[in-house]
């Protein structure tokens, strides 16, 4: 059964499917982006120039940035270029808008990546130990107590602590996650610890909570009871018979987590000076920069349709009832 | 020497990276992320530009530019700590008799960082490209009494200004953000990444936007010894409470500004000094004097009597800072009013609201906006003192990004802040008639009338005078509390040497500043 569900047809279906409508929710963001930006009060030329904004400064700045130019044609302009591939030029740094996202969206999912990969077996870990321990014994409620306390206290309250405690204080990790500063693999693992521990208190307690909840569910069927009763092993019980089905929310809930962190961070991008993605589009919005708002708004909006058709695939192959399902 | 440096370091590096890996969790923090080579200075500013950012001085303007600026170009003047002018390009200045023609000696043997001579082709390039109206530079409204057409050259390396009515202070006046000397013939888009000056270091990176930006040793430069570090690495940390932190654990060298509170922890790290000038640059509020109830002036001074200037200082600078009075001109610097002229009053305030018709108090709406350090605390402290004298305020805070743009210079009460200046620019920026940051709507005739008289008075006694009646008379009459003039404040490592804050915001001098072992 594990093979024929690794045959390509069905989740390539799946797959193909959800691409031709990711393409057409790019589109739907940029657009939407676009206009959103041109109600905002303030155009881009007043924005760069701040208070050096003299009468003649505005004109021959709003006449280079052809801000002039009526709001549907340079939407035209923008939509004809993205066409051909040209996703337009930064009206603040004069520079084509494709590099600096690029340049961002690496940096945030090698951030992303490496609070992921600490995220997901910590996070089901705890999931499982909490489901197996005493059901409201010392070990579930220290649990939950410990990881609700994460969620509930606001993440640069947490960034800030750790950085006091772990970096001022006591001088085991860099404070700021400046990983150009970075000579080898172990400084980016130091210089991404604070970040990555801070971003993990905060996501794991959902996950903890969803991964508990279905387990304790799925062991009290009549599966998990009948494959006990034929003398297995606990663990074996638990690992390789209840947890594949019970982890369904677990990784719908991953999914939203990965979202968050690739565009919801910024606060976390801030406390530690980290270059993301979402401190781009906060700075790119600030300025009125349409195209650099769209060119950011369209990788976050792709990241997500990509997390998300990844959530479902892995759900789908990791559940047999779901797997022998599909069309 | 960098170079055989290098290996050991990335080898130690690499090492300590594997422990790491291992687990082993406890490791100084200063040691994993220093930097290879001994000779790079890694600096932070306050102030994020993002991808607006140039190197382009007719376009700078905020601290990330001036730091860019301040590492690869020169000015012909710089102004001293208490805004004397002193020679940089320039050897030696001198006007006619009337102060209208200046005739400015060149520093021979300079070279910029692409090799080429230093001449007075690239003065008169960088001043006529600054006033061209094409290229839209704020720095017009600054140097508007050049004419452009009166800039020649008398030989290689003397340049003559003619302008359009005397400045005596025309050297001071050309010792702004703008003016720095760029190799003649770049174009403003060579100019915003790869611009060519005569500065200590030339860029090696620089793309706005992506940090750092990294400079390095200009060979050519034309001060022996300097400078004493081979790079510069710079950024922004604008989050206070971070960049603090990454000077403590050494991961930057030199913070170029701090807050003026809160820095117990540095003061107490023997790893840390702390930097501080003090400076005009000062923080307050700004009324439009042609808008009631402020076109009467006996409301004006009955704002100026019922604010407590003492506490604004303790609560937005504690005790780096000086009391201020009204005039953008500190008691220190050149043409600063000697005396105090008054003292806290709300009897008298009261008094003088009644008299003016409002006996039964006043409604003001006050805007402020977290776009710049203090202006929040300035309208709420306003508020509280206000209410003594029966006036009630209320505060309208604006979006940061908003408030430069659509709330100064355009509502009739907002907190404001200026940084520090010459006497003359900032007397002319701020109060003349004419000009473009008039931010109080305040035009009168006598004080102009004295500004120019005192420009064109060469007489120094005399011209203080001058300046002093001038000062007195924004006091008595004009719309502007100036509250407090703030310290700048920065700190360096403990081993950084030749590193000062600069009263003028934006001068930045990294030539003698060295890294000791």
């Amino acid at each position: 059964m594990a093979v024929s569900a690794l045959r390509p047809g069905p989740v390539a279906r799946l797959a193909a499917r959800r691409l031709v409508f990711a393409v057409l929710s790019l589109l739907v963001v940029a657009t939407v982006v676009f206009w959103a930006i041109e109600l905002l009060p303030g155009d881009a030329a007043q924005r760069i120039l701040g208070r050096d904004a003299t009468a003649q400064a505005l004109a021959a700045l709003r006449e280079r940035l052809h801000l002039a130019d009526p709001a549907p044609m340079r939407y035209l302009h923008w939509l004809g270029g993205v066409l051909h591939g040209d996703f337009g030029t930064s009206l603040a740094a004069n520079r084509p808008v494709l590099p600096y996202v690029g340049a961002r969206l690496a940096d945030t999912l090698l951030l992303a990546g490496a609070a992921l990969a600490i995220h997901i077996p910590l996070s089901i870990g705890l999931g499982l130990v909490a489901a197996s321990a005493r059901r409201d014994g010392l070990v579930d409620t220290l649990l939950s107590v410990a990881v609700l306390l994460g969620m509930s206290v606001p993440e640069f309250v947490i960034g800030i602590a750790l950085v006091a405690w772990l970096s001022t204080a006591w001088g085991w990790f860099p404070p700021l996650a400046l990983i150009d500063q970075a000579r080898s693999f172990g400084q980016v693992v130091l210089l991404l610890a604070l970040p990555v521990l801070t971003l993990n208190l905060v996501m794991t307690a959902y996950v903890v909570r969803q991964t508990r909840a279905s387990m304790i569910e799925i062991l009290q069927s009549d599966f998990v009871r009948a494959a006990s009763l034929r003398g297995l092993s606990r663990s074996r019980v638990l690992l390789r018979h209840a947890l594949p089905s019970a982890v369904g929310p677990a990784v719908n809930a991953i999914a939203l987590n990965a979202g968050w962190l690739v565009g919801g961070i910024v606060v976390v991008e801030a406390v530690f000076n980290y270059p993301g993605l979402g401190r781009l589009l906060v700075e790119a919005i600030g300025n009125h920069d349409v195209p650099l708002v769209q060119g950011a708004a369209m990788a976050l909006a792709a990241v997500y349709v990509v997390v998300n058709l990844a959530a479902d695939v892995a759900t789908t192959l990791l559940n047999p009832k779901l797997r022998t399902a599909l069309p | 020497m960098a170079d055989t440096r290098d290996l050991p370091a990335s080898r130690r590096d690499v090492l300590v990276g594997a422990l790491a890996l291992g687990g082993a969790a406890v490791l100084g923090t200063a040691g994993p992320v220093r930097a290879a080579a001994a000779t790079t200075l890694r600096v932070a500013t306050g102030e994020a530009d993002g991808v607006k950012g140039t190197l382009d001085p007719a376009y700078g303007n905020n601290d990330n530019d001036a730091v860019r600026a301040g590492l690869v170009y020169e000015r012909l003047v710089v102004p001293d700590e208490s805004f004397a002018p002193q020679p940089q390009l320039a050897l030696s200045w001198k006007p006619d008799a009337d102060g209208r023609v200046w005739t400015f000696a060149l520093r021979q043997g300079v070279k910029f960082q692409d090799g080429s001579p230093f001449t007075a082709r690239d003065v008169i390039y960088t001043f006529r490209r600054l006033v061209d109206p094409k290229t839209a530079s704020a720095a017009a409204a600054v140097l508007s009494q050049i004419d452009p057409d009166g800039i020649r050259a008398l030989d290689d390396h003397t340049v003559e200004f003619r302008l359009h009515a005397p400045v005596v202070e025309f050297p001071l006046q050309i010792a702004n953000r703008f003016t720095a000397i760029v190799r003649e013939g770049q174009t403003s888009e060579q100019l915003r990444t790869a611009g060519i000056g005569t500065g200590p270091f030339k860029v090696e990176t620089y793309v706005p936007g992506e940090e750092p930006a990294i400079f390095v040793r200009n060979e050519h430069y034309w001060q022996p010894g300097r400078p004493r570090v081979d790079r510069v690495e710079l950024r922004a940390i604008p989050e206070p409470s971070s960049r603090i932190a990454a000077l403590l654990a050494g991961q930057v060298d030199i913070v170029t500004e701090l807050p003026a509170l809160g820095l117990q922890r540095l003061e107490a790290s023997p790893d840390v000094k702390i930097q501080s000038a003090r400076s005009s640059f000062w923080h307050g509020l700004a009324a439009f004097t042609d808008v009631p109830p402020f076109d009467d002036v006996r409301v004006r001074k009955a704002l100026k009597l019922v604010v407590d200037r003492e506490q604004y200082l303790k609560a937005i600078v504690g005790t780096r800072g000086t009391v201020a009075y009204d005039t953008p001109v500190p008691p220190w610097q050149t043409y600063g009013l000697p005396e105090t002229p008054f003292k806290r009053d709300v009897a008298a305030a009261k008094a003088l609201l009644a008299e003016a018709g409002h006996a039964d108090g006043l409604d003001l709406d006050l805007h402020t906006s977290a776009a710049d350090v203090g202006l929040v605390q300035i309208a709420t402290l306003f508020k509280a003192q206000a209410a003594a004298a029966g006036i009630r305020v209320n505060i309208i805070q604006a979006p940061a990004a908003d408030y430069w743009t659509n709330i100064w210079l355009k509502k009739p009460f907002v907190a404001t802040g200026w940084n520090g200046r010459a006497a003359d620019e900032a007397l002319a920026l701020e109060f003349l008639s004419t000009a473009e940051w008039n931010e109080t709507h305040w035009r009168n005739k006598a004080f102009d009338d004295l500004v120019f008289e005192a420009r064109k008075t060469l007489d120094e006694t005399a011209r203080t005078e001058l300046y002093h009646k001038a000062q007195r008379l924004i006091q008595e009459d004009g719309g502007a509390l100036v509250l407090i003039y703030a310290d700048l404040v920065g700190a360096t490592r403990a081993n950084v040497r030749g590193y000062r804050v600069h009263p003028q915001k934006v001068t930045f001098d990294f030539s003698d500043v060295s890294i000791g072992a």
